[in-house]
């Protein structure tokens, strides 16, 4: 074998420019994919890590609370007897909040905003100082009751800075408006999309505004030490909570938000929990990452096309070269099989060359953007959540790159290896080429 | 009779015929051949271009198959046996020598002369480094053991390709005009070589060659017209037939 290894390495060092030119372009997909995959893995980190702060845990144990069948309210109601059975079913659990959930219209003397309100204990949120960047004012503010984080867009619109006074006016489900007066406690930068709809409140004035028992709030938040957990974990509260007599929504994997009219079409009343993952509540913006993969797949299934036509002629070409050779060694004794490895081979060596030369290149661009802190156009910072390119490479998905590419290469070398090895060898000696 | 035509034969060609097809014209390369060789016979094959010699030495090569007629090699008939079968035959009883040599250009010396024993997998790399150094040694071309083919003349790569045909001790090893690329002096080393290790080794030799120089060292001379097997000689005979046919025309 390292004897047919050696033929195929020497052979594409003998024909040092078309081994260069395929090699180049094999490597150009490698470096492609792999910054891709980096874009990719980076906008989902940058998504997750702002958005799983800002609007969802890891894992949520949310639900909805219905008096009568068409009303249903997005809270938990005993959620500190929940939070409990939650701390001792998820060893996983790095910490948990709880979080209220409202929609409501924020009137300042000058304009009004539409926005979801967070009802936060802002003392319980590690996540949210390392997320955010405080422009104006304190986050500490928030421990105050009736005050309110904006975002700097908001703050714009609203025309408003800290200490101003803001009035939130929720609908119940009464039919009436309920309003609190909050003061502006703090201003933060924009996070993308979920800085355009999403303000926070102490959980005390959340609950004051809906008028609700402490023992209710939203959601409870639950953030993992490893997010790789998340289905796991998701899957066991499912039936720890179901066993510990609560009743649970079927799976539906998408926002709270988008869950009402289904909800209120059903005929129970009472409490139902709905455990849900944080891709579940973001589903509405991971589309841009689905896209984003989708586009990736695209591009480099039509890169490996043309990879792959490269590699079939280039092998034609060898093969016509070499028709005399591999005749040579088929009459002294090489068996069919043998010949076929000996171009699988050469094709190999050089799919993993290209692809070991593609991907440190890759590695190199994403490090350097990365490192360079690249700004993007606002329209992109919305989707990816931050005002800078941040581009993450994975090891795995890197080498798992490496292999794809290479294995590819090697199969579409197999229909020209095998019309190799079925040459007759007196065919292939007296062949003139 | 010598000793070794007592043995039974390790070719025997019965009534072979091969025919080509250039498009629509099916062209006769051989008509009815009947031949029988035996362990440790230096056989020449003689005749005049598109007599049939090189399609002879591919059927009795088992690189091609005859149209009709039984070719038996070591006892085994040729057309019985699959294209795996054939190649293992081979590789295990058979030595080739190319007129054009036909080493692989990417590996050096040793290894084109290592390469049978790497497919044939049964020497571990001691035994395998000593057959071919020694075999080296006998086709004087040791200290060039790490060149590569084109770092040579013809005549030592040529002595490379018997070196390579050699190392698997094949019962039987076929020259296809060995010397036809070589210049008389370097024709005669090697053909010198061939008939030394027929005598040390007792390999079989058959060779094809229009040169009657080389012939003369053959036991016998095979003579074939068109395709027809005309008369078994010996070489001195073979000389005298041939330059009454020179004559003739």
């Amino acid at each position: 074998m390292f004897q047919l290894f050696l033929i195929a390495f020497r052979n594409l060092g003998t024909h040092r420019r078309r081994t260069v030119l395929l090699g180049g372009a094999i490597a150009g997909v490698t470096a492609l994919l792999v910054i891709l995959m980096g874009l990719s893995t980076g906008m989902k980190e940058t998504m997750l890590r702002s958005a799983t702060t800002l609007a969802t845990g890891h894992v949520n144990v949310g639900g909805f609370y219905k008096v009568t069948a068409g009303q249903a309210a997005p809270v938990v109601t005993a959620y500190p007897k929940i939070l409990e059975q939650v701390r001792k079913a998820v060893p996983e659990l790095d910490y948990a909040v709880q979080r209220g959930r409202g929609w409501a219209k924020i009137v300042s003397e000058s304009g009004s905003l539409q926005v979801g309100v967070g009802g936060i204990d802002v003392k319980d949120e590690p996540g949210f100082r390392q997320v955010l960047q405080i422009q104006e004012g304190n986050l500490d503010g928030l421990n105050e009751q009736s005050t309110v984080l904006l975002f700097e867009k908001q703050a714009k619109r609203l025309q408003v800075k800290v200490g101003d006074t803001v009035t939130i006016s929720a609908p119940t489900m009464r039919g009436t408006n309920n309003t609190v007066d909050v003061r502006v406690a703090a201003i933060a930068t924009d996070v993308g999309m979920m800085s355009d709809f999403n303000v926070f409140v102490p959980s005390g004035t959340l609950r004051s505004l809906y008028q609700l028992r402490d023992d209710t709030t939203g959601a409870l938040y639950l953030y993992l030490k490893d997010v790789n957990q998340v289905p796991h974990v998701q899957a066991r509260l499912r039936t720890v909570l179901a066993d510990a007599g609560h009743q649970l929504m079927d799976n539906d994997p998408r926002a709270f938000w988008m869950k009402f009219e289904v909800v209120n079409r059903e005929a129970w009343t009472g409490q139902k929990l709905d455990i849900t993952n944080w891709e579940d509540e973001l589903s509405f913006i991971t589309w841009t990452l689905t896209a984003l993969n989708g586009l990736t797949g695209i591009l480099i299934f039509v890169l490996l096309v043309i990879i792959g036509v490269g590699i079939m002629n280039t092998l034609w070409i060898a093969i016509r070269e070499r028709t005399r050779e591999i005749g040579t060694l088929r009459a002294i004794g090489m068996q069919r099989t043998r010949v076929v490895v000996m171009f699988l081979f050469e094709a190999m060596t050089l799919g993993a060359l290209g692809t070991l030369a593609g991907a440190l290149i890759g590695l190199a661009v994403c490090l350097g953007v990365d490192s360079a802190h690249v700004g993007v156009p606002e329209a992109v910072a919305m989707f990816i959540m931050s005002d800078r390119l941040h581009l993450v490479v994975n090891a795995g998905s890197v080498v798992g790159a490496m292999v794809f590419i290479t294995t590819c290469t090697t199969l579409i070398s197999l229909i020209p290896s095998f019309l190799a090895a079925r040459l007759k060898p007196v065919t292939a000696m007296h062949h003139i080429g | 009779m010598n000793a070794a035509v007592a043995q039974s034969p390790i070719v025997s060609i019965t009534n072979v015929t091969k025919d080509y097809t250039l498009g629509k014209v099916v062209v006769p390369a051989l008509r009815g051949v009947d031949l029988q060789v035996h362990p440790g016979e230096f056989i020449s094959i003689a005749g005049p271009s598109g007599s049939g010699k090189t399609t002879l030495l591919n059927l009795i090569g088992c690189v091609d198959t005859a149209t009709s007629g039984v070719v038996s090699v070591a006892g085994q008939d040729t057309k019985q046996l699959t294209e795996r079968q054939l190649t293992h035959l081979r590789l295990h009883t058979i030595g080739f020598i190319f007129q054009s040599f036909n080493l692989v250009s990417v590996l050096s010396v040793f290894q084109n002369v290592e390469f049978p024993l790497l497919l044939q997998r049964k020497l571990d790399k001691n035994q395998r480094r000593e057959r071919v150094n020694q075999l080296l040694e006998q086709v004087g071309l040791a200290h060039h053991a790490k060149h590569r083919p084109n770092e040579l003349s013809g005549g030592q790569r040529q002595r490379v390709a018997v070196a390579r045909a050699l190392v698997t001790r094949p019962q039987l090893v076929l020259a296809d005009e060995p010397t036809a690329n070589l210049d008389s002096v370097t024709g005669q080393h090697i053909i010198d070589l061939m008939k030394e290790l027929n005598q040390k080794e007792g390999t079989t030799f058959i060779f094809s060659t229009h040169d009657a120089k080389v012939m003369s060292h053959a036991n016998a001379v095979v003579r074939l017209a068109d395709g027809k097997f005309l008369d078994r000689l010996s070489p001195s005979e073979a000389k005298r037939a041939m330059a009454a046919g020179a004559e003739g025309h």
